[in-house]
């Protein structure tokens, strides 16, 4: 039976998200699931990767070398990795980080790569890719023993797909390069992630009148694995960075949720997540434009919505 | 004596020969170089009456350089008394090469009267550099460049005046210098110079040598003079004149047409200097440097790094630069306009709102925006560079026809409602109303699209909507460079039009209306159009609208660029305004009209995050404010949005409405 080896892509101690689709989509591919995992906290994540399908946990080792500090040494130790346990297919996340090791696996095993694919096929070793902003979907053929393929960001539902979980610990020998050292990792805005990779987007616009109100979503957003928004109003405002603006010249998004508060619903700003499965506003002017383009309105001061939403949401743990 | 004056005589022949010489081939390079850039450059000029007309209003009468009331004054004293002092010059040059020769005794009543102008023009000359020192040593407005270059010219010319007058005045009191000719009374200036220093009670020699020294300062200045123009930025003295008689007579204008098609072309748009055409670079050689253009440049107001005077400047710097490659048809190692290292960035042509204000106040009337909008579409076509933003913004208007990304087949749900037919329902209407994207998918816009839509239906009005057949129409793209996206836009609209073939077009948008209106026959679809601040007051005057007698409290009326700058159209929204509110004209806020300020939208830049120096929209905003006006007017949908958030940023209570909104309010009252 063929292997698919999948790139176990951590930060802070959690798995990255979107990790678990791409193993899910490797798992429906037939093939036993191979995850390599560089952190060393196997013991941590082998439940949560035993539940969707990882046969095998691969905890690579190697002398006196920190991961965290060496993508060249990650892709190198992979690659290792790879060859070691007859890997066919090796898979990641098509994120920042999954697209600069991948890389550097493929090159050190010599084998094709294709980043940012939305679709695999290990039978006929083909992957697609979106092409002229989705306009046209271009299927390549990976040619040769192993290739290497990043997956975009959701392109797959993680599912269920219990099975028993083997730990195996593996030292590699890999070069202790110093060509690039990563000596500090400096998050965009401190406790705030990423907005595009987001699947819950909680937002909030001019009436949240402060920084320091950000707060109560910040709250609401923990209990809901959410990653908080804003509107250009609130950022002008500098109740909010840049880099949290979501519309026309901000961040485009595509959560599964979206809720905004405190937000008309302009053109500018709705340009910006109208692909969202679900929009949800709060909004204490009932004629808000807003209302007319979300699946639920609540009609409200966003001040006692959201801190009862939060308790209600702390109440079901 | 005879030994001095015939060595005076071939000095003179000498000097003069030499001058006019260096003259004649400095000016003949700039000519060549003019030949020999590769743009296709317009014809040959039309309308040739006409253009006399502007020569003989706005070069001989000063009409434009005096917008600005008292630089324009000055610089109208200093033109008139240089060219009055010309005709003594030439004499004097004359004079100084072969003796004898004289005007005065031919034609002593004429002589004497011209001379007697002259000396009083000349002295105003002086008046006028007060003022123009005042301004450069004393006031100095941050848009003038305070060159030495600009200095010297002073320099020149107060000498050249002030020994015209010394020269006059030796005249009058040495018959040496008068050769003859009786000059008493003749120069009212500088007979108060011959009195005042007692020229008269010299001794004859001291005369010849005072008017000797005099008179080769004075012609040694000149023909410096002469010789320092071709290169300085005085050339304006020389090609301002050719500039403004080859203006585009028409205020409306389109954004040139590239043909995208043409397969042996190595590059679109403006990449390197060698690609202007030769009436850019006469636009080039004809700046003052005069600033007014950075004075009104809303992006400049507002701490951006474009000035449209340095762009200027800029690219005649670069021209000069490279006009050895250019001239010998060397153009490979020329170097791009905007790239490593050069004094044009990208960051100052994506700054520009095409506003029009650079290109309406210029005295010469140089295009600024056929330089800014061929190099943005160079930068997208050849480079792929823009900004960011929009890359979404392209890939929406390509897929959807909209900038936002809506689907296409949604364009008419808006008109749902409110009983507009498509044209599919009512194929023969009076008026076909091109809606345009954001009146389409906006919902501030929608708002008064639906308000417009009332209106029509209250006057009876036969009209119809495209539906999904209408297309975004391609003004975002085609200012933001993407000629390509932006002709297949245009392209597909052209096609449906000249289907339904249109008795009259309306829209709301005055975007819309530019394009329908100064682009699209380009391409194939000229039919009239009307803009809806024109088509209500119509509406009014024919009383298909009635209007009561309350009022509305004050207004004060922001110009869309696209309706007035570009197309003229500044009385009639004014006009409705008034008949709207008893009467009661719109307050005026401090920059209006011709010279009214952006909202910051224009040029795709309301598709674009406004990075640098201080927001368009809360400059313009808080001058709202300033009228205590209890709302402001528009007639543009972007304007609405712009001012919107510019008043809320600056935590005003002025409501923002468009001209169709505030009728629709005012009609319903009374129904
Ligand atoms: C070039 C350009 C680019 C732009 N790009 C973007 C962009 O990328 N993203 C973006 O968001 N905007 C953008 N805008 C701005 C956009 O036009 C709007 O101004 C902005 O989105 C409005 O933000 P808002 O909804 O937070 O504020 P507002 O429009 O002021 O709306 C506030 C809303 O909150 C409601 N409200 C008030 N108090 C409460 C309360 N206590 N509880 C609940 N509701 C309350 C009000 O009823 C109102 O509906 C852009 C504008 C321009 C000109
Ligand atoms: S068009 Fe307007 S923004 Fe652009 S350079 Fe001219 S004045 Fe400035
Ligand atoms: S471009 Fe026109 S307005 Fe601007 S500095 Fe030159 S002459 Fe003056």
């Amino acid at each position: 039976m063929s292997k698919t080896g999948v790139f176990i892509e951590t930060t802070d101690q959690e798995i990255k998200q979107s990790v678990f689709g791409v193993i899910s989509a490797a798992a429906a591919g037939g093939g036993e699931v191979t995850g390599f995992l560089l952190d060393g906290r196997a013991d941590k994540y082998k439940d949560q990767l035993a539940a969707c399908g990882v046969t095998e946990l691969v905890a690579l080792e190697a002398k006196d070398i920190d991961f965290s500090k060496s993508p060249q040494a990650t892709g190198e130790a992979l690659a290792k990795g790879a060859t070691d346990f007859g890997i066919s297919a090796l898979l990641g996340v098509s994120s920042p980080t999954g697209n600069d090791v991948l890389a550097r696996a493929a090159m050190a095993l010599k084998a094709p790569l294709a980043l940012d694919c939305m679709d695999v096929d290990f039978t006929a070793n083909t992957v697609k890719k979106s092409h002229f902003s989705g306009k046209a979907v271009a299927t390549l053929e990976m040619t040769g023993a192993l290739f290497v393929c990043g997956i975009r960001p959701n392109s797959f539902e993680a599912v269920e797909s219990p099975v028993t979980i083997k730990i195996t610990p593996h030292t590699v020998e890999v070069e202790n390069s110093d060509a690039i050292i990563v000596t500090e990792v400096q998050a965009a805005d401190s406790s705030r992630k990423d907005l595009t990779e987001a699947t819950v987007i909680i937002s909030g616009g001019r009436p949240m009148a402060s920084s320091d109100n950000f707060k109560i979503l910040d709250e609401c957003a923990r209990k809901l694995d959410a990653v908080v928004g804003a509107s250009r109003a609130a950022v002008d405002a500098g109740y909010a960075p840049h880099s949290m603006q979501v519309g026309q010249t901000g961040k485009i998004v595509s959560p599964k949720l979206y809720i905004g508060c405190g937000l008309s619903g302009s053109v500018q700003h709705f340009a910006g997540m109208k692909t969202s499965k679900v929009i949800v506003a709060i909004n204490t002017d009932k004629d808000a434009p807003i209302f007319t383009k979300s699946d639920y309105g609540i009609i409200g001061d966003l001040f006692e919505v959201v801190p009862a939403l939060t308790k209600e949401l702390e109440k079901q743990g | 004596m005879t030994l001095y004056l015939a060595l005076k005589s071939a000095i003179m022949a000498i000097l003069l020969a030499g001058a006019f010489y260096l003259f004649k081939t400095k000016v003949q390079r700039l000519f060549l170089i003019m030949q020999s850039v590769d743009g296709p450059g317009p014809g040959e000029p039309d309308r040739i009456k006409e253009r006399m007309g502007v020569l003989f209003r706005d070069v001989l009468g000063q009409s434009n350089v005096r917008r600005k009331k008292m630089a324009g004054w000055a610089h109208t004293l200093i033109f008139f008394g240089f060219l009055a002092v010309q005709p003594h010059s030439l004499e004097l040059m004359i004079r100084g090469v072969i003796p004898g020769f004289s005007v005065g005794h031919l034609l002593p009543g004429l002589y004497n009267f011209y001379l007697f102008t002259a000396d009083i023009l000349g002295f105003l000359v002086l008046a006028g550099f007060a003022y123009a020192a005042h301004r450069r040593f004393v006031t100095k407005p941050a848009y003038l460049t305070m060159g030495r270059d600009a200095n010297l010219i002073i320099l020149f010319t107060s000498v050249i005046i002030i020994t015209f007058h010394l020269i006059n005045a030796c005249q009058v009191v040495s018959p040496y210098a008068a050769q003859g000719y009786d000059y008493s009374g003749v120069f009212p200036v500088s007979g108060i110079i011959v009195s005042i220093f007692g020229m008269a009670h010299l001794s004859a020699d001291t005369q010849v040598f005072l008017f000797e020294t005099f008179y080769f300062i004075h012609m040694l200045t000149i023909l410096g003079f002469l010789i320092y123009i071709p290169g300085s930025k005085h050339l304006h003295l020389l090609a301002a004149a050719p500039n403004v008689f080859l203006k585009p007579l028409e205020r409306e204008k389109a954004v040139q047409k590239t043909d995208i098609e043409d397969e042996d072309a190595e590059s679109f748009g403006l990449g390197k200097i060698n690609e202007l055409n030769w009436y850019n670079v006469l636009n080039l050689y004809a700046c003052t440097e005069c600033g007014r253009c950075q004075e009104q440049c809303p992006a400049d107001h507002t701490g951006k790094p474009l000035s449209p005077k340095a762009i200027v400047h800029d690219l005649k710097t670069d021209l000069f630069k490279w006009s050895d490659n250019i001239l010998k048809g060397n153009k490979e190692e020329i170097d791009p306009i905007v790239g490593e290292g050069t004094e044009i960035t990208p960051d100052i042509i994506w700054s520009c709102t095409t506003c029009r204000a650079c290109e309406d106040i210029c005295p010469v009337n140089i295009q600024h925006l056929d330089f800014i909008l061929e190099a943005r579409k160079y930068q997208v076509l050849m480079e792929a560079e823009f900004p960011v933003e929009m890359q979404d913004t392209f890939t929406n208007l390509e897929n959807q026809g909209n900038p936002w990304g809506f689907s296409a087949d949604t364009r008419g749900n808006w008109a749902k409602e409110t009983g507009i037919p498509t044209m599919a329902e009512n194929p023969h209407p009076d008026i076909l109303w091109f809606v345009g994207s954001a009146s389409s998918f906006d919902d501030r816009a929608v708002k008064i699209s639906r308000a417009l839509a009332e209106l029509l239906k209250i006057a009876g009005v036969n009209v119809a909507i495209l539906g999904e057949q209408e297309w975004g129409v391609g003004d975002t793209a085609r200012r933001a460079g993407n000629e390509y996206l932006a002709q297949m836009m245009i392209m597909q609209n052209v096609e449906v039009l000249n289907e339904c073939r249109p008795k009259r077009i309306l829209t709301a948008c005055p975007h819309t209306y530019n394009m329908l209106k100064n682009e699209y026959p380009e391409f194939g679809a000229d039919f009239p159009v009307v803009h809806h601040s024109q088509y209500l007051l119509e509406l009014v005057r024919q009383n298909r609208l009635i209007l009561d007698e309350r009022s509305l409290g004050t207004i004060t009326f922001h110009d869309s660029c696209y309706l007035g700058r570009w197309n003229g159209i500044f009385d009639e929204p004014r006009e409705l305004i008034a008949q709207m509110n008893r009467g009661q004209a719109p307050i005026e806020m401090k920059r209006t009209k011709d010279k009214g300020f952006c909202c910051g939208a224009g040029g795709a830049r309301m598709f674009m995050e406004e990075t640098l120096g201080n927001y368009i929209n809360v400059d313009r905003a808080k001058e709202i404010t300033a009228t205590g006006a209890d709302m402001v007017a528009s007639a543009c949908p972007y304007c609405i949005t712009m001012l919107q958030d510019g008043l809320k940023e600056c935590g005003s209570e002025i409501k923002v409405h468009d001209l169709a909104e505030i009728m629709h309010r005012k009609i319903k009252e009374t129904h």
